[in-house]
């Protein structure tokens, strides 16, 4: 078929807005696929899951039909003539407004949605100015404060009943941990289980809330969220290499949150991920320049180290250079390319990956569940296979005086490999024990680059924050150590590696 | 409209001495109204004090209930409008026993510190705040023996103010 | 000369300079206390009664204080100023007569520590010394606010000293003398009857002149354009602390006195009695042997020497807070385009009256 003797697509009209849609929309996709769905509110409503058409905040009007119509479950025809802001569509949503404030304790003050909750905005936007009711407000005496689980907390007063965190165990997780009790006013939200819940992705839940009333306990209290720059960025947590949000402040990250990609996560990212920017952040994590002295590493200056890492390389003859698979292929391939030119020795280029009970090659990885969760829980695996670099074998990679160790923070520490060891990259002091120096460098939040996941689909990622301390990336150190030594680079061709 | 006033020099004003004698005799009426009546603008600060207004805006408080607890709820709001970014705080979960309310109060500051060497006395953070918990009392003596004790820490906040101090 | 002779000598050096030294922090505190009653004020009121004990706490703060020299001053020089600055207007004070003469024994001892017949001469002299400390000081330094400060300053005197000069040269030729003693007795008498014959009525314009010129000559407000705050910090003696600027401050002070007491002199009968009050004396007349009525009327005349020399301390520091700062050019206008062409024809006047009437 081409292109001419296709069937014009079917259209529909949204405030005065000719629109395409694709057969089986409804009005409010419609809209999304146009860009137009910021003029439609929506609470019970997310693109991740299943239309519920509960909160009747989404209504609009409809030419010819005699009621109002919930954009999100109204399937869109050709020709259909929408209005999302006549006055009987505000007056509506008005009062849609007045009744689920009728109950909102409004301490914004104190929640912790506050800046970022539909019920604000929309109140902005369509509430009445003043509410009719006079009488107190329902509260829940126990469930003021829940715990839903260790990571989530509910707080049921500000609860407006759309039903998204149901939904979301059941259709998405398919864990079926929370439920609706009772009916009406009495309507409460609870756990089946007394343990609460169980999934692995309950940091979602708290994300698709539109109100305050379930909170990350992670985050909980942590910080207002108008402080917060929302920054892109790719969480390294394990092979899939999830779009996320990363919020942060005076450079220190305070959550992700996921970012809608429909190749990779759709809308969701797993709690192990949510959190791991912590391991960034610890009070351990070395980040100044460390050299050995005697048995004990010290505090050293790059000033220092570089000339004698320098030196270590011209003095060694053969020499491991170990890449860990959390490493940006960039980097996997700067470090492979110029390390050997410092020097004349033998060096070897190996891959290492450890973790999820040792695997070694993408052939290890596997998924963990039906969602997202790898077993591989380095970031880059399959771009490092991509560069051409080997994964270590014990039996056959042996006999080096000197072994380079580069990682990004996730990579486990590999069993001895040489005499001397030196560690390169994101270490804690606990790990860098056994080496003779270590090279503070950049975390994935503090750097730039490109990962390849586990579906081969290559992501590259921006710089977040500031690196810590004094950790400098891959190429501030190399070109250190060119402009230290004195005797000429030796050019090494591309393919050698 | 402006008018325009001209001052045109007369002979007397030129050569100083009839103005001078104005202001000596000024002078010297005001030595004698000070010396013998009495009538000097001075306060002698540590036994007398002025009597500053009602809305006078001075060191910071933070008030409480009968229970000590103290009103604040950690909202940031007073941080976020505060233009001189004197105002520090870490929110945390209020433990349930020293929670008075039950739901009131389920979210503390940890630590609520105002930096006085910043503070440029501006009010906004009693404005802002939704508890009338921060308060400006009207205790002008900030001087401190050194920046660290400048710095008040939530136990100085909650000390008792009655009224507005 | 005997040993009586040295002994009073010496008893009359320790007075003056007791007196000068003494009143001192008298003054300091006055003119403090002054400005305040001036300007609505208290005023220091803390350290003794009333205060009174303020400057002594100044003095010990000045003196116990590190006294340092500036790495890049002329290091001789630098210590020099302040003494001249000191020296000056006391030796100035010698050549002034505080009274007539005691008699003790058979001995008349003269209330004045040097009696010169051209008294009035050394008292300039050594008054002109003053302009030497401050450009010094000045230079020294190595301070470019300082060295503003002292060309201010040494060309004001300079210039002011002529219309002093002239001022004085009209009163000389009135009184026929450079004896300061001659001077006073030529005053202590009436004129026209009822009125003293001081040098103010015999020629107020000389007198005003004088005064003006005295003013600039002590670097007083209004013509304290050598240590202008606003405009050179504190002009020549900025880079002197502790006791050396203690005795520019302390300098300041004396030359006024000295300044007061020649001035009174000239122009305000000296050490004669305070018209009116002669009559009170005449009252012990009887009572005393002349001796003693001598030394009683010297004693009176102390009194009223310092009691008009006190008056003019008053005027000093009610003149400075009550008049603003000159700007420079004024400064200049005033002494040069005003004073001195007043003074000269002040001084033909005078010369031509004398010749006419012949006094």
């Amino acid at each position: 078929m081409t292109t001419s003797e296709a069937p014009a697509k079917p259209k529909l009209t949204i405030d005065g807005q000719a629109v395409e849609f694709q057969p089986g929309d409804t009005i409010m996709k419609a809209a999304e696929r146009a860009r137009m769905d910021g003029t439609i509110p929506r609470f019970c409503y997310h693109p991740g899951l299943p239309v519920a058409g509960t909160c009747r905040m989404c209504t609009v009007e409809v030419e010819k039909a005699p009621k109002l119509m919930t954009a999100c479950s109204t399937p869109a025809a050709d020709g259909m003539v929408v209005l999302t802001q006549s006055d009987r569509v505000r007056k509506s949503r008005s009062g849609v407004m007045e009744f689920l404030l009728a109950n909102h304790p409004l301490d914004c003050p104190v929640c912790d949605q506050a800046g970022e909750c539909s019920l604000q905005d929309y109140n902005y936007e369509y509430g009445p100015s003043k509410s009719h009711f006079v009488e107190d407000k329902r509260v829940w005496k126990e469930a003021t404060t829940k715990r839903l689980s260790d990571k989530l907390t509910l707080n049921m007063n500000r609860c407006i009943h759309c039903e998204r965190c149901v939904r979301f165990t059941e259709d998405v997780t398919k864990t079926h941990e929370l439920l609706m009790d009772n009916r009406a006013w009495r309507k409460e939200l609870t756990t089946a289980l007394d343990e609460g819940l169980f999934n692995d992705y309950q940091g979602n839940v708290a994300d698709i809330c539109p109100v305050g009333a379930i909170t990350f306990n992670d985050f909980r209290f942590h910080k207002r969220v108008w402080f917060l720059k929302e920054k892109t960025g790719i969480c390294d947590g394990c092979a899939k290499g999830c779009s996320i949000y990363a919020d942060e402040e005076k450079d220190t990250v305070y959550r992700y949150r996921a970012r809608f990609n429909k190749d990779v996560n759709d809308h969701w990212i797993c709690d192990e991920g949510r959190v791991s920017f912590h391991t960034y952040q610890q009070a351990d994590r070395i980040v100044q320049p460390l050299l050995t002295a005697g048995s004990t590493l010290n505090a050293t200056s790059w000033e220092t180290l570089v000339p004698w890492f320098t030196n270590e390389l011209k003095k060694a003859r053969r020499v491991l250079i170990l890449i860990g698979t959390d490493a940006s292929s960039e980097e996997a391939a700067t470090i492979a390319q110029v390390l050997p030119s410092f020097s004349s020795a033998d060096f070897v280029v190996r891959s290492w990956n450890g973790t999820g009970d040792g695997v070694r090659t993408s052939a290890d990885d596997a998924p963990l569940d039906h969602l997202l969760r790898r077993r591989d829980q380095t970031s880059n695996t399959r771009g490092i296979e991509g560069l051409g670099i080997k994964p270590w074998n014990e039996a056959q990679d042996q006999n080096f005086d000197l072994a380079i160790y580069f990682r990004s923070g996730r990579a486990t520490l590999p069993p001895s490999m040489a005499a001397k060891e030196i560690a390169w990259g994101v270490f804690s002091l606990a790990e860098a024990q056994r080496f003779a120096a270590v090279l503070p460098g950049l975390s994935t939040l503090e750097k730039f680059g490109t990962y390849t996941n586990c579906d081969q689909i290559t992501q590259s990622f921006e710089t977040v924050v500031k690196g810590l301390g004094g950790s400098a990336s891959v190429r501030k150190i190399l070109d250190g150590m060119k402009l230290k030594s004195n005797t000429p680079v030796r050019e090494v061709a591309g393919d050698t590696i | 409209m402006t008018k325009i006033v001209t001052h045109k020099e007369g002979a007397l004003d030129k050569y100083y001495i009839p103005a001078l004698i104005v202001g000596l005799k000024v002078t010297l009426k005001q030595f004698y109204k000070t010396l013998f009546l009495g009538q000097s603008t001075t306060i002698n600060y540590p036994e007398e004090r002025r009597e500053y207004s009602q809305r006078f805006r001075g060191e910071h408080f933070i008030s409480v209930d009968p229970q000590k607890t103290e009103n604040c709820t950690a909202c940031y709001l007073c941080q976020t409008v505060c233009p001189a970014d004197c105002i520090t705080i870490v929110a945390g979960e209020r433990p349930e026993d020293a929670n008075p309310y039950g739901v009131k109060k389920e979210k503390r500051p940890v630590s609520f510190d105002i930096d006085a060497l910043r503070c440029c006395f501006c009010g906004f953070c009693e404005e802002a705040c939704p508890k009338d918990a921060i308060k400006l009392s009207r205790n002008y003596e900030l001087a401190t023996l050194n920046r660290e004790t400048a710095v008040y820490d939530l136990d100085h906040l909650k000390r008792e103010v009655k009224g507005r101090g | 000369m005997t040993l009586f002779d040295w002994s009073a000598l010496a008893l009359k050096i320790l007075f003056v300079l007791g007196i000068s030294f003494g009143m001192v922090p008298q003054l300091v505190w006055f003119e403090r206390r002054g400005a305040a009653w001036m300007q609505a004020r208290v005023g220091p009121n803390r350290v003794g009664i009333f205060g009174l004990m303020q400057p002594l706490a100044d003095v010990i703060k000045l003196l116990s204080k590190e006294s340092f020299i500036p790495a890049a001053a002329s290091r001789f020089y630098y210590q020099l100023a302040p003494a001249i600055s000191a020296i000056a207007p006391v030796a100035a004070m010698a050549a002034i007569p505080f009274g007539s003469f005691l008699i003790i024994g058979e001995h008349k001892v003269p209330l004045q520590i040097a009696q010169l017949d051209m008294g009035i001469l050394a008292v300039l002299a050594f008054a002109g010394l003053e302009v030497y400390p401050i450009m010094l000081a000045g230079w020294a330094s190595n301070n470019k606010y300082s060295m503003l400060g002292a060309l201010r300053g040494s060309s004001q005197m300079v210039s002011y000293e002529i219309a002093l000069g002239l001022a004085l040269v009209s009163m000389l030729l009135i009184y026929g003398t450079l004896d300061l003693n001659t001077m006073v007795s030529y005053q202590d008498q009436s004129l026209l009857g009822f009125l003293p014959r001081w040098g103010v009525f015999l020629n107020p314009l000389a007198c005003l002149i004088f005064l003006i010129a005295i003013f600039a000559e002590t670097n007083r407000l209004p013509f304290d354009l050598p240590e202008g705050e606003s405009e050179l910090v504190a002009g020549y003696h900025l880079e002197y602390g502790a006791g050396k600027f203690a005795l520019f401050f302390f300098a300041e002070y004396v030359a006024m006195m000295m300044a007061s007491a020649l001035y009174i002199t000239i122009f305000f009968g000296g050490y004669a009695l305070i018209p009116g009050t002669g009559w009170i004396l005449n009252l012990f007349s009887t009572m005393l042997s002349p001796d003693m009525f001598q030394n009683l009327l010297a004693l009176a005349q102390v009194a009223s020497f310092i009691f008009k020399v006190g008056c003019m301390m008053f005027f000093f520091v009610w003149v400075r807070w009550t008049l603003p700062r000159f700007r420079y050019d004024q400064l200049m206008h005033l002494g040069w385009k005003l004073l001195f062409p007043i003074a000269l024809v002040n001084l033909m006047a005078v010369a031509l009256i004398i010749a006419w009437i012949g006094v």
